[in-house]
């Protein structure tokens, strides 16, 4: 059975507004609703061009609403953890009065049966708002707008920035070689796969050779060095960026494992100090001891090589070889 | 757009559709790739150009397609391009690098493993990123917002819809179906495409190449796309101008298709469609089932345009393959296949 491995991505997106979404923004907090002119339309959301030419439009803007008029809906029986409103809901194209272009928002009306094409709605402000599109809770049926707890008032400023955070969770198959290499690395084996049509070998559970797009097996596996040469490398200023652990500058190493075409990249080294890492030193495997292990399995992203935590100086003399520094692949 | 060259469909392959895989995404490819590749004598050594239609927001990994060559096998370097699109879209990329003329065989594939996340989570955040987003505006709302209007127009009917259901997936009864809950009102189950990893390969040759390769290549006589505006707010849901333009210019008028294939995910879709284009009732369309079957998210035009391929190798005239792209049938590509006695 193919092992699943599941991460989350996380993209915390700053996005700059610009002059027309910014203004829309910025009104939010002032429990406003901004159209854009174009021609006898007021268009809303506002656009900074001509939906149909892709003319821009003079940025003459027109408040709208705050109440209008249910053209289309559709009932969300099961809302997810991303839209507005965490009951079922429907989703709406709302005309705003004075708009010529419906928005698509949110309308909490409790039951389908309480929706209806030509019903009126008003917004339910968010007390807190920032300028974001969910500043507006949702809309609700009838003339009067809302506001959900304590209003705190408008932005302070014109609002120029949004913050979105994109977060999805995936599950990936795990490679079966991927999962023998690491099983065998628990033994301090370093386990390759050898390519029958070019000999070519590759570690950390690839599974294909990318020459002769030749998929690996259990068959292909061959046990590969414990010692190489450093070919490159890279010293790492941290940049605290979420996720990062790490707060001193500390070397990644590319070696090749002797006897072999083989380069690790991306090596974590021990008992080597930054600035004492240069092209041509000897190293030698460090291993993991059980305990050290870490308790995930690994997710098969990436080169990762299971109990082979790194490398250190093995004392061998170093090799003198300009060609070296070329080999990182 | 007529091609300044002969250009053909010579062969294709698609893996199995499964609602889940345990294979990757490069895994997929390997065999779809194999299997185009196999029937016609070549290997990847032939291949002069491969370009690959995937979407890194649904794999989950940044630049996933460099990790997909490894499918083809790209030694000695071999000329490569990726779309973020289906792989209709790559094989419209194809199609005019061999009219440059210097090489005859191209390779595109679409690849999709939809179970990877959850596609109604990941959908709403390739919307507009400041209305549309934010609010989690995912697919299935689109679709119903779209039905309503194309049910408005009179253009279809909840029955309609149903009887697309029943006929593409081959199994319950009209009335059965429509006894069912609404996902999102005028939805239904029935109506809405299945989740479904997948991938396909097509194999395209040029002039005689193609015709030493298979005995009746699937020309390409005419492709073209357009696009509309993307917030479906400022666009009218009951027509699709972009579908219209597409076969205008991809030259669907100039004599009669026998099968078309459109990439109609959700059931009244299939219904604009073919109001759009106009097809009678004498054009047999989704033969195949369509994506209403089998929905595998970045190959499933692709693999409209190797059912309409297939119809030609099988002896068919002329076929009309669709694709599309984007909430509410933003945008539209049509592609046309003809055989030649």
């Amino acid at each position: 059975m193919t092992r699943l491995v599941e991460s989350v991505i996380s993209f915390p997106y700053r996005r700059s507004l610009g002059p027309v979404t910014g203004a829309f923004m910025t009104a939010l907090t002032e429990k406003r609703i901004l159209g854009i002119r174009n021609g006898d339309d007021v268009l809303v959301p506002p656009m900074e061009w001509d939906p149909a030419t892709g003319a821009a439009l003079a940025q003459d803007m027109v408040e709208v609403g705050p109440s209008g008029t249910v053209e289309s809906w559709t009932w969300v029986p099961e809302p997810t953890e991303q839209h507005p409103v965490d009951r079922p809901f429907a989703f709406a194209f709302v005309r705003l009065d004075g708009a010529s272009t419906p928005l698509l928002h949110a309308v909490d009306a409790g039951t389908p049966e309480a929706m209806s094409d030509g019903m009126r709605v008003a917004p339910r402000w968010k007390g807190a708002r920032v300028g974001h599109i969910t500043d507006i809770a949702c809309f609700v049926p009838g003339e009067e707008p809302e506001v959900d707890g304590e209003d705190q008032g408008p932005a302070a400023e014109p609002v120029a920035i949004m913050d979105y955070v994109a977060s999805i969770t995936y599950r990936n198959p795990v490679p079966p070689v991927f999962d023998l290499a690491n099983e065998a690395s628990h033994e301090r084996r370093l386990l390759g796969f050898a390519c029958p049509v070019c000999s070519r070998q590759y570690v950390g559970g690839r599974a294909v050779c990318p020459i002769d797009a030749h998929e690996f097996t259990a068959e292909d596996g061959v046990d590969l060095p414990h010692t190489g040469t450093i070919t490159n490398f890279v010293i790492v200023t941290p940049v605290q960026y979420p996720g990062q652990t790490e707060t001193e500058p500390f070397a990644r190493v590319f070696v090749l494992l002797d006897g072999t075409d083989v380069v690790l990249s991306y090596q974590p080294v021990f008992e080597l100090p930054v600035d004492d890492v240069a092209v041509g030193l000897r190293v030698s495997a460090v291993w993991a001891s059980p305990a050290e292990r870490p308790d995930e399995a690994p997710t098969g992203m990436g080169t990762s090589l299971g109990s082979l935590i790194g490398w250190m100086p093995n004392g061998e003399p170093a090799v003198d070889d300009p060609d070296l520094v070329n080999r990182i692949f | 757009m007529a091609p300044s060259t002969d250009i053909a469909v010579v062969g294709w392959a698609q893996t199995e559709m499964a609602r889940r895989t345990e294979l990757s995404e490069t895994q997929l490819l390997l065999r779809a790739i194999t299997d185009a590749l196999e029937p016609l004598g070549l290997t990847s050594a032939d291949v002069d150009f491969t370009c690959l239609g995937s979407c890194d927001y649904i794999t989950g990994q940044a630049f996933s397609f460099v990790g997909n060559l490894d499918a083809i096998g790209a030694w000695p370097p071999k000329r490569d391009s990726h779309v973020e699109m289906d792989g209709a879209w790559a094989l419209y990329e194809a199609w005019l690098r061999l009219q440059e003329g210097d090489i005859e065989i191209a390779v595109v594939t679409g690849s999709g493993r939809s179970s990877t996340g959850d596609p109604a989570l990941i959908y709403p955040m390739e919307m507009d990123p400041y209305f549309l987003a934010p609010i989690g505006a995912d697919p299935l709302t689109f679709a119903a917002l779209q039905a309503r209007a194309v049910i408005a127009a009179g253009i279809t009917d909840e029955r309609s819809m149903a009887e697309v259901a029943v006929r593409s997936r081959g199994k319950g009864t009209v009335d059965d179906l429509l006894a069912g809950d609404y996902v999102r009102q005028p939805l239904r189950r029935h109506d809405v495409p299945p989740i479904t990893d997948g991938a396909a390969a097509m194999v395209l040759a040029t002039g005689d190449r193609a015709r030493r390769l298979v005995e009746r290549p699937a020309y390409i006589t005419g492709f073209d796309h357009r696009t509309e505006c993307h917030n479906p707010s400022f666009r009218r849901l009951d027509d699709s101008p972009s579908t219209r333009l597409a076969a205008t210019a991809a030259g669907l008028g100039r004599a009669p298709v026998e099968v078309a294939e459109l990439q109609a995910a959700f059931t009244h879709e299939e219904l604009l469609l073919r109001s759009v284009l106009g097809l009678g009732d004498d054009v047999v369309v989704n033969a195949s089932g369509g994506a209403l079957k089998a929905n595998p998210i970045m190959a499933t035009g692709l693999c409209r345009i190797g059912h309409a391929a297939d119809h030609i190798f099988k002896g068919g005239s002329r076929a009309l393959a669709h694709s599309t792209s984007g909430p509410c049938l933003q945008q539209n590509l049509i592609c046309i296949l003809e055989g030649r006695s």
